[in-house]
């Protein structure tokens, strides 16, 4: 077996030809545990996710599942290899209900009734809150619920890795505590967690595995104890001052 | 006086079902794709045509032509899809661009009809019996009443695909957040294709109506009817398709009452004020938005 379920191997990623976001970054997801990517406003943290997800064509490099490469795979083949994706940008449809929301994330089986059911008693008994709301249009309910139905609907499908974009941004502070229990509990049900996140301490505290983005480039890379000890690096997220250390 | 607008309405009624289809093609189109199709009015007055060679070659009557109409069109954008759509994918500015291509591909097709059926203006010489019908006080023609019917089974089941169906839930999933409709694992590319091919096909549909309801027709209408499909698209709000429907039937309605009071070049002025009213007071059409995104 891979070392890693999901890779990304010295990626360049540019925008408009020659601003260059990655600069061959190299990032792994490890297997059964939660991997943690912090850094600064403008780091490529979210860039590095959209190009491990198909989003975002890396000008050079490669992606990896399972250590097979499978550089320029579109997105929706992504769900099929059982790697789903929470992105920081709300992917809910708004003007269809909760359960709709659901059953369109059943698209690739949709023929198979049984199938569907399953799914949907899935995310209903991970979140009680969206079996009562199934028939309400998903752009009616609040912020947080909105999060969980996005959760709910990506472990529907019983993905072996979940990646998360910033899963509390906006998030009201006791919500966003219930969203980090949640996540730091994936790994129990086997399964892997890339964590992609602004807050810091909650990202450093339930990851595993840490990798520090900066311009685009790997600064540090470790095992979040030893980040937890290092003194160097406190001080170095003590420098991104516009930076939400706390909630 | 009330014969008039009794007719105007009646008449508004047929007129505006027309622009309803073609604005909710249009729409549809935009809302999936983000094209701009500047040649939509050629697609559309291509199935006039279609319907006018059915008649005159084969002697296939209007009313079979929908149909056909409908199945050569949906293949035939399903092709124009491949052919045209992932050339602007490749560019920087994809909907700026798409204007472009389609306007090139408009005076292509307007000149390809031009090539092949003349200048002059066609009419289908096929009559119904009766030839009108009384509804109340006033005689309507059947070819008219005909088309209405058309355009109401055609909205109705278009709806319903759109509302109750799976696939019609993932169109509108698509023109509601394109970027999480693929982390569904829907294939947006093939998603697209059958968006284009739907759209022509109601194109197609429509064209054919146009026949049915309009004297004459010749390959320079399509412009017009862009230009319809345009105002009602905004009326309705980008890419809604409801309310591209209630806007093509308010826009008919709007027009036709407009000659029975004013003289018959103002009637479309009346619908550009309409349209430049929407753009100042509801911009997001005259349904809204009830969520942002």
């Amino acid at each position: 077996m891979a070392d890693a379920v999901l890779e990304l191997d010295r990626v360049d990623v540019a925008y408009h030809g020659d601003i260059r976001i990655l600069r061959g970054l190299s990032l792994k997801v490890r297997p059964g545990v939660i991997t943690g990517v912090i850094g600064p406003n403008g780091a490529g943290k979210s860039t590095a996710l959209r190009a491990l997800y198909g989003l975002l064509k890396p000008v050079a490099g490669d992606v990896l599942i399972d250590g097979r490469k499978v550089t320029g795979l579109p997105p929706w083949k992504f769900i099929d290899n059982g790697i789903a994706l929470v992105p920081q940008q709300r992917s809910l449809f708004n003007e269809l209900s909760v359960e709709d929301n659901l059953r369109l994330a059943c698209w690739s089986f949709r023929r198979d009734r049984a199938r569907i059911e399953e799914a949907l008693e899935r995310a209903y008994a991970q979140f009680p809150m969206l079996r009562d709301k199934r028939r309400d249009l998903a752009g009616s309910m609040s912020g947080g619920q909105q999060r969980f139905l996005e959760l709910g609907r990506a472990l529907a499908l019983r993905p072996r890795v979940l990646l998360l974009d910033e899963p509390t941004a906006m998030i009201a502070p006791r919500i966003s505590a219930e969203i980090y229990e949640f996540i730091h509990g994936l790994p129990g049900q086997g399964i892997t967690v890339l964590l992609v996140d602004q807050n810091v301490r909650q990202c450093v505290r339930i990851s595993d595995h840490l990798y520090v983005l900066e311009l685009g480039q790997n600064k540090v890379d470790g095992s979040a104890r030893a980040f937890q000890e290092d003194a160097g690096l406190r001080d170095l997220i003590a420098e991104w001052v516009d930076y939400r250390i706390d909630a | 006086m009330e014969l008039l607008i009794l007719n105007g309405l009646v008449n508004g009624l047929i007129v505006g079902g027309i622009y309803a289809l073609v604005g909710v093609s249009l729409t549809l189109l935009y809302g999936v794709l983000r094209v701009v199709n500047f040649a939509h009015g050629e697609f559309v007055i291509a199935g006039s045509f279609l319907a006018f060679v059915l008649f005159t070659s084969f002697g296939i009557p209007p009313l079979l032509a929908v149909p056909i109409a409908a199945v050569v069109f949906f293949i035939a954008g399903w092709g124009l899809y491949y052919v045209l759509i992932p050339r602007l994918a490749r560019s920087d500015d994809p909907e700026l661009m798409s204007f472009l291509m389609f306007y090139g591909v408009s005076i292509a097709a307007a000149a390809l009809m031009l090539l092949l059926f003349e200048a002059d203006s066609r009419t289908i010489d096929y009559t119904f019996t009766p030839v009108s019908v009384q509804v109340g006080p006033i005689y309507v023609s059947t070819a008219r009443l005909v088309a209405f019917a058309i355009t109401v089974v055609v909205s109705i089941a278009l709806a319903l695909f759109l509302f109750k169906t799976l696939p019609g839930k993932a169109l509108r999933a698509a023109i509601m957040n394109p970027e999480a409709i693929q982390i569904m694992g829907v294939d947006i590319v093939r998603l697209s294709a059958f968006a284009f091919a739907l759209a022509s096909a109601l194109a197609g549909v429509t064209g054919v109506l146009i026949a049915l309801v309009f004297p004459a027709f010749n390959p320079f209408s399509g412009a017009e009817y862009t230009i319809i499909a345009f105002i009602v698209v905004v009326l309705g709000g980008l890419g809604n398709p409801v309310g591209a429907l209630l806007a093509g039937v308010l826009f008919g309605l709007a027009e036709q009452m407009a000659t029975v009071f004013l003289p018959q070049a103002m009637a479309q002025i009346v619908g550009f004020l309409i349209l430049v009213g929407t753009i100042f007071f509801r911009p997001s059409g005259i349904l809204g938005v009830r969520f942002k995104r």
